[in-house]
């Protein structure tokens, strides 16, 4: 009997149900969203990890679609490596065009898809900061405030170069939750310059400046010179004229008395007094490093001819398509006796290559020498002191105020080696000033954006292209190679939509 | 939710009455030979065991049981009826046993003989003859939670005996089922000792969930490997194939059910045997791939360098000086490898308790070097019965495998078989000084680009070793507080410990082209997993008028928990010492631990119903709650229904005698799949997204998946529809079985527009369905002093992928396409359709513009438009095989004559194809690799020159149509060797000789020996196939050598371990 007791009790323990939370099982060596977004420190890293996409971004794809695809620089053809399709494609206007799904025009071309995307991945990140951080205590409202600047400025700066490379692009604004609502609509550009203007300006608020700000990260500084930019894109000469000016007279900016300083060295000079936004990179193997360099160089190029280049100590031979490499058109429109000639454009002689007086120049200004092989880690320039000086000038000449343009303008001029400018007229130093900035800020991705806001595209660059076609040789073409017959027949101001994203979503 | 169920199982024990089935009763003298534990007691009162000792003066009975012939028989169980007292009959067939009074009832029972029962009455001495047993109808087989009568099954269920499969000398239960299943597919993917084996059951795949069987030892299901499980230890397997059978495991249940039954302590006093046997493996040489031998290949060189026009290198001028210099690198790296076997059976059985043990050890090298395969078991089944009312029983299973196998499987970063294959054969393995070689490599100028490590040192050289410990158990307790009544609790607990070392010394590597000495690295795993599991069941069984019913009910939760950590490091100053801390350098991208762990509660209940033995009813239900599961989709319910109805009890059959049983069967029911990862449902944050602030780095934590809070199981629904008939006294049986399936909800990374920041979501979505006739036929040739029996099946499975996510109607695999309103998986390229043959070929047809001359492989214009393109807009890629076949067969043949038996198993599959992956490298032509033999018939044109340039022109010879001209290089040949088209596809229909056994049964040989048997036997004896591309038309592999290549790219031969053939002869000896 007794043992029928015990079977009873045995059975009715075993019978007692589990604990509701039985069924939770939670990623234990992962983060997750039940447990991720909590506190203070939690967004700390969530803003930490908005920035990580730019690295990729201005290592790959960014001088591709914004200086490549320009006069400032072309790709030397390298005919015993094989075609690279989707970047020549891009810097002989030449990228194949479809239609999507839902009528817009797009492409198949690598380099749009890759900078599109990258872009969305800073707004999908910055939407995940923005649509919890109100509902979260922090230790002080500045270090709150703080971090939403820098998520807004971050989403406010994709945006931007969204709007500025397609015109029209889908608007994210929290973050996408599942299947249904991760396509959307495509807005104007009226509706992405106003949200860009909006964070723009809350990110000019909420930032601290660049005394106050670990340097690296963008301070209120640069949220006024972004939002400087989309004014100025949009022709709003005297809110640019007034932000300018705030930024030149109280955030502590000056020019560097050297140009080649203004640019940061491998470990070095980073974040320096001129720069107000810049891509950090660190060399090493840990994996924060950019290689831009040898993106640039060109080829076949030999172990020995790299050496002084980058000064590495175990040089290999790279036999690539050379991309970036200066055009004729920039180098001739250095000005005599311009000192940033030479520390923007170096030359190589190339004892493999078939063009046939193998010499080539190069993009010199960010060719630092370093340790490591293929592993660069100077920083790359977004905003520069000297671009405020050209934003200000621009903006003072547009409203009528030439000579003080001329101010702004001779700043630049004269940490050049150059004397003060000529131009007295508005139109004369309308163009001074385009000129200025095309060899102020050669490679620094400006040179596409200023002949679409300037509506210049056809004018420039049909008779570039007149000159390509009309003399391969300069433009680097071995012996016998000529650009595709289809090169500068696509001179529109935006690129079309990438074809893949296309054929995702109902809305383009 | 729980609530509802909670009380729907209680108001479903309520409605019962009390009462005992008859049909259990049977049920239970039909299973007492087979087990007299566990399972069956999980929901049979036991009928009346009883356990008072008799009160006085046995009477003791003696006698010998013969069979139908007057032979006398051994190892014969005779029990006293109703008791668990007992003996076996000894080498003369004499049995003395003690008896409580003359109403006692004796029952003989023996292997293939049917039961008899005799009254003791006045005797006591008895002569006892016993028959074949036809009745295989009336056995009883496992069935999910329980157990039935063969003949009252209405799922789709088979069954396999330990009987049926012994003397095979395989490591894994899965060999040992090869053949012997209608419409499961076992295929060994790979030859390496303890791995490889697939099973499918009816077809099933999914795109991204797994499609593995739920594995049940012993009632439990397992979340480990039956690779590893000693087959020894298994007494029968059961196969639920159909949704009515295997619905009650539920979201676990879509890809079919193994319930593995071990062997219990049996009737009788004590039996102890000892089986053990020996062998040796060897890799047939027909079917290895042909390769050019030294000259040979010296020969191609040679002519390579002449149609261009282009100067012979010095080394190739004379191929004959390579004759007697061939170097067989795939040969070098295989031998001939013993394995051996041992296994101590006892069966222990008393009045109030029964205790099986089964002790093993398994020792294999395999047949490539360096390959140890040992495992060591133990089972230990025992139960007590405390009371009439109370049983206990605890089952304990340790073992530990050891295995160290070198990377031979994969392509050429880790497989040594393949690299072995492409090594040039005028490479010596050896040196001058008979040392193995370290590398080889010749100048570039005879255009050779890779280093060729040395793999008979990579196989030698490399540590692989995994060691794996393993413990299963389970206690239960069991409660009958009223006849018909059985209350029954478990506790099942599976431990695994696995750790595995790999070093890679600098002086060997299973890479191709790496130089030595290269950077050494160790990588050292350690995985630890425990899973519990609790069961409390009741069933309750109840027979009135001739209405007999047996109802279930119980809840379950089970709780599984892993954890891992792997080091790697590299750089070591000294190869003796692969410690961690011995090393320069820990890639810190490489070590790194995690956790994973799952839950899941579960009530279930199943009714079972028939109406005269002849009406039979099932439905059975199962609610699954689990962690895996969304948060907003945590239950899920899984029901089935099933009817059969045994015609030949029906009068107007009873007068047609040819036809000795006929059953129609159907079943419905909905089942699902719960393999889609256990955290998928959450969104993932990644810590190690890091920022650069300057000079400091910034730790960065971003989202990198999406949420889904209705993630769910993959459901599949399934229709089963059957016929068992019996003919001729059951001399000729049939079983035939249709289904169809649709599994709905497939789970599915979708794509998402990535301007939501991430990539894809992973949604229920999609749908296949599946179709398939399964055929079984046994016959019983002859019965007289030969008895010849035959077993013969095949299956026809199908599928079509009927959607697939919104906007997507195909998914890529490696070489492969899945598309909607096509079968799963297919391949997917160009179609081959010769070479161009003239300059007027080339011109009257469609060509890749700037790619094609005379010579090189012409493809079909599958779109018309005059052009051959691979990919994009305008592609000519179509799908072009399939790698599932279009039926598998088996057939086994069983002889007896006197002493002697004979046994002879087949296995095949018909109308798939396998990608020859090596053809890619080995029938490069541009010479890079050693390349396939028929190469050297390859078409052959010689250049002229035209114009200043070197034009392929003149024909030498069309060849044998396998391979193209070698002129103008990669751009040219780049097309046959790059382009995936019909080039790479093989027949892989085989029919294979699995093996052939002789046995000789020795009787009695003296006191000691109560029976003894010898045998000899053949696996994997001879494979009829039309297949070039491997010695193993079963297989399919990946790139990295660890797998079947996934559920999207199945039947790929990446040159995985080949399958010996192995002669073993062995014994058995009962004591």
């Amino acid at each position: 009997m007794k043992i029928k007791y015990i079977a009873v009790a045995l059975l009715t323990l075993a019978s007692i149900g589990c604990k509701d939370d039985f069924l939770t099982a939670v990623p234990e060596t992962a983060l997750s969203s039940a447990t991720f977004f909590k506190t203070e420190a939690d967004f700390v890293q969530a803003v930490n990890g908005a920035y990580v996409p730019f690295r990729q971004m201005y290592n790959e794809r960014a001088w591709v679609l914004e200086e490549m695809h320009s006069d400032n620089t072309y790709y030397a053809r390298n005919t015993l490596y094989g075609a690279v399709d989707a970047t020549e494609n891009v810097a002989d206007f030449a990228i194949p065009v479809g239609t999507g799904d839902g009528g817009a025009k797009v492409t198949a071309n690598d380099n749009v898809l890759v900078q599109y995307r990258l872009n969305y991945v800073v707004i999908a990140r910055a939407n995940q900061i923005l649509s919890l951080i109100d509902g979260i205590t922090f230790s002080s409202d500045a270090v709150k405030n703080n971090l939403k600047g820098q998520a807004q400025f971050l989403r406010a700066f994709a945006y931007f170069d969204l709007v500025r490379l397609f015109g029209k692009v889908p608007l994210h604004l929290t973050p996408v939750t599942g299947r249904q609502d991760a396509p959307a609509e495509l807005a104007t550009t009226d509706q992405l310059y106003a949200q860009i203007e909006k964070d723009a300006t809350d990110a000019s608020k909420n930032l601290l400046n660049k005394k106050s700000q670990e340097p690296g990260r963008v301070t209120s500084g640069a949220a006024k010179t972004l939002l400087a930019n989309l004014y100025l894109t949009q022709k709003k000469w005297s809110q640019v004229e007034t932000l300018m000016k705030d930024v030149v007279t109280n955030d502590g900016y000056s020019l560097m008395p050297d140009y080649n300083d203004a640019f940061s060295y491998t470990n070095t000079n980073k974040n320096n007094p001129e720069s107000v936004f810049e891509i950090q990179y660190m060399e090493g193997s840990a994996g924060y490093n950019g290689n831009q360099i040898y993106r640039f160089l060109p080829s076949p190029i030999t172990a020995d001819e790299i050496k002084p280049i980058t000064g590495t100590s175990n040089p290999q031979p790279t036999s690539q398509e050379s991309n970036n490499i200066p055009t004729p058109d920039l180098i001739a429109a250095y000005e005599a006796g311009d000192k940033r000639k030479d520390i923007s454009i170096g030359t190589v002689t190339l004892s493999t290559s078939l063009r046939a007086n193998k010499v080539y120049p190069y993009i010199k200004k960010y060719a630092r020498t370093h340790a490591l092989h293929n592993n660069t880690g100077q920083n790359w320039p977004v905003y520069r002191y000297a671009e405020v000086l050209l934003f200000l000038a621009e903006a003072l000449n547009e409203q009528g105020k030439t000579a003080d343009a001329a101010t702004y303008l001779n700043q630049v001029r004269a940490r050049a080696g150059l004397a003060a400018t000529k131009a007295s007229s508005q139109a004369d130093m309308r163009e001074a000033i385009f000129k200025e900035r095309r060899v102020e800020l050669a490679f620094e991705n400006k040179r596409w954006f200023d002949l679409t806001r300037t509506g210049r595209v056809k004018e420039i660059i049909t008779a570039y292209g007149a000159r390509v076609k009309a003399s391969p040789a300069d433009y680097y073409f071995p012996a016998g190679a000529v650009p595709p017959p289809n090169a500068f027949t696509n001179l529109d101001d935006y690129y079309p939509l990438p074809a893949v994203e296309s054929a995702l979503t109902p809305y383009f | 939710m729980k609530k509802i169920y909670q009380l729907a199982t209680l108001s479903l024990i309520a409605g019962i009455v009390p009462g005992f089935a008859q049909t259990m009763q049977q049920i239970e003298s039909k299973r007492s030979d087979l087990m007299a534990g566990q399972l069956l007691a999980l929901h049979v009162p036991r009928p009346d065991l009883s356990y008072e000792i008799a009160p006085t003066a046995d009477i003791t009975i003696s006698g010998k049981v013969t069979d139908e012939k007057g032979d006398l028989l051994a190892g014969v169980s005779v029990i006293v009826k109703g008791t668990t007292q007992g003996t076996t009959t000894d080498g003369t067939g004499s049995f003395r046993i003690a008896v409580p009074d003359t109403r006692a009832t004796l029952v003989f029972s023996f292997v293939g003989y049917a039961k008899k029962e005799v009254v003791v009455g006045s005797q006591t001495s008895l002569a006892v003859a016993l028959t074949p047993d036809d009745q295989t109808l009336n056995e009883v087989v496992v069935v999910g939670y329980g157990s039935q009568l063969k003949k009252e099954v209405t799922g789709a269920v088979q069954t396999i005996s330990s009987q049926e499969i012994k003397d095979l000398p395989v490591s894994q239960i899965g060999q040992k089922l090869q053949g012997r299943l209608a419409g499961v597919q076992i295929n060994q993917a790979t030859g390496k000792p303890g791995q490889g084996i697939s099973i499918r059951i009816r077809g099933q795949v999914s795109v991204s969930a797994g499609s593995d069987p739920l594995y049940v030892i012993d009632g439990f299901p397992i979340t480990g490997n039956i690779a590893q499980l000693n087959p020894d230890e298994i007494e029968d397997l059961s196969i639920l194939k159909d949704a009515a059978s295997t619905s009650l495991y539920g979201s676990r249940a879509a890809n079919g059910v193994v319930l593995i039954t071990t062997k219990k302590g049996k009737p009788g006093q004590t039996n102890i045997s000892f089986t053990a046997y020996t062998g040796l493996q060897k890799v047939p040489v027909k079917g290895r791939v042909k390769m050019l031998n030294a000259v040979q290949f010296a020969q191609f060189k040679k002519e390579f360098y002449e149609d261009q026009l282009l100067p012979v290198p010095d080394i190739f001028q004379n191929p004959s000086q390579y004759e007697g210099k061939n170097n067989d690198w795939y040969d070098a790296l295989l031998r001939v490898a013993p394995l051996q076997s041992y296994n101590l059976s006892i069966s222990h059985n008393t009045e109030k308790s029964n205790t099986s043990l089964v002790a093993g050890i398994f020792n294999q090298d395999g047949v490539v070097l360096n390959n140890k395969y040992k495992r060591y078991s133990l089972r230990m089944n025992s139960n007590y019965n405390l009371s009439n009312k109370v049983a206990v029983g605890f089952n304990v299973a340790p073992s530990y495998v050891f295995d160290n196998t070198p990377r031979t499987d994969g392509d050429r970063g880790t497989g040594i078989l393949f690299n072995a294959l492409h090594t040039w054969p005028i490479m010596p393995i050896y040196d001058a000084n008979g040392e193995l070689t370290k590398y080889n490599t010749l100048p570039s100028s005879t255009g050779n680009i890779f280093n060729y490590p040395n793999w008979v040192r990579a196989a030698n050289e490399l540590v692989n070793e995994t060691k794996n410990t393993n413990l299963l158990g389970n206690a239960y307790i069991q409660f009958r507080p009223i006849t018909g009544l059985t209350l029954k609790s478990t506790m099942n607990i599976e431990y695994t410990n696995t750790k595995f070392f790999f070093f890679n010394p600098s002086t060997a590597t299973s890479a191709i082209n790496v130089p030595i000495p290269t950077t050494a690295v160790s990588i050292r795993q350690g995985l630890e997993s425990m899973s519990w599991l609790n069961e409390n069941l009741a069933t309750y069984a109840k027979s009135f008028n001739d209405h007999n019913f047996e109802l279930l009910a119980g809840f379950t939760n089970q709780k599984f928990r892993s954890e891992f950590t792997q080091v790697q490091a590299n750089t070591y100053a000294d190869d003796r010492l692969p410690t961690i801390q011995g090393a320069l350098n820990i890639d810190r991208t490489n070590s790194q631990n995690g956790a994973n762990q799952w839950t899941l509660t579960s009530y279930l209940s199943r009714l079972t119903y028939n109406y005269k033995g002849k009406y039979l009813l099932t439905a059975a239900v199962r609610a699954d709650g689990s962690s895996r599961f969304g948060l907003n989709n945590r239950w899920g319910t899984f029901p089935s229904a099933s009817v059969g109805w045994i015609v030949s009890d029906e009068n107007f059959l009873k007068t047609v005698p040819q036809v000795s049983f006929a059953k129609l069967r159907a079943s419905y029911g909905v089942i699902g799949n719960n393999n889609i990862g256990n955290y998928t449902q959450y969104a993932l944050v990644n810590n190690t997204t890091n920022a650069v602030f300057g000079s400091t780095v910034a730790t960065g934590a971003v989202v990198t998946s999406l949420a889904n809070p209705n993630l769910g199981w993959e459901t599949t629904k399934q229709f089963d529809m059957g016929l068992d008939l019996g003919l001729f006294n059951d001399r000729i049986q049939f079983i035939y079985d249709f289904y169809t399936k649709r599994t709905t909800n497939l789970l599915y990374a979708v794509q998402v527009p990535q301007e939501s920041g991430f990539t894809n979501f992973n949604d229920n979505i999609g749908e296949i369905k599946f179709w398939g006739h399964e055929f079984s036929l046994t016959t019983k040739n002859t019965m007289g002093k030969l008895k010849w029996t035959t077993n013969a099946n095949i299956s026809f499975n199908r599928n079509q992928v009927v959607s697939l996510a919104p906007g997507i109607d195909r998914v890529y695999g490696t070489f492969h396409i899945t598309q909607v309103g096509q079968p799963f998986g297919q391949f997917y390229g160009l179609v081959k359709q010769g070479y161009y043959t003239s300059a007027e070929d080339l011109k009257n047809s469609p060509i890749i513009p700037g790619r094609s001359a005379i010579g090189t492989i012409k493809m079909k214009d599958v779109n018309g438009d005059g052009v051959i393109t691979y990919g994009g807009d305008a592609d000519d890629r179509t799908i072009i095989g399939s790698p599932f076949p279009k039926f598998t067969y088996g057939i086994t043949n069983d002889l007896k004559y006197g002493n002697f038996d004979f046994s002879i198993t087949g296995s095949g599959s018909y109308g798939n194809q396998l990608w020859v992956r090596h053809l890619y490298s080995t029938a490069n032509l541009d010479g890079v690799f050693n390349m396939v033999e028929g190469v050297k018939d390859r078409f052959r044109v010689q250049n002229t020159i035209v114009n200043g340039a070197a034009v392929a022109t003149n024909v030498i010879t069309q060849g044998a149509g396998q391979f193209g001209a070698t002129n103008n290089g990669g751009n040219y040949t780049g097309i046959e060797r790059d382009w995936n088209s019909t080039q790479f596809l093989a027949d892989a229909s085989f029919f294979t000789i699995k093996n052939i056994t002789l046995g000789y049964n020795i009787g009695a040989v003296n006191k000691l020996f109560k029976s003894a048997r010898v045998y000899a036997s053949c696996q994997q004896v001879y494979i009829f196939t039309k297949y070039w591309g491997g010695p193993n038309p079963e297989t399919s592999g990946n790139g990295a050598g660890n797998g079947d290549g996934g559920n999207l790219s199945q039947g790929v031969d990446f040159s995985n371990y080949p399958v010996p053939r192995t002669y073993t002869a062995g014994v058995t000896l009962n004591f």
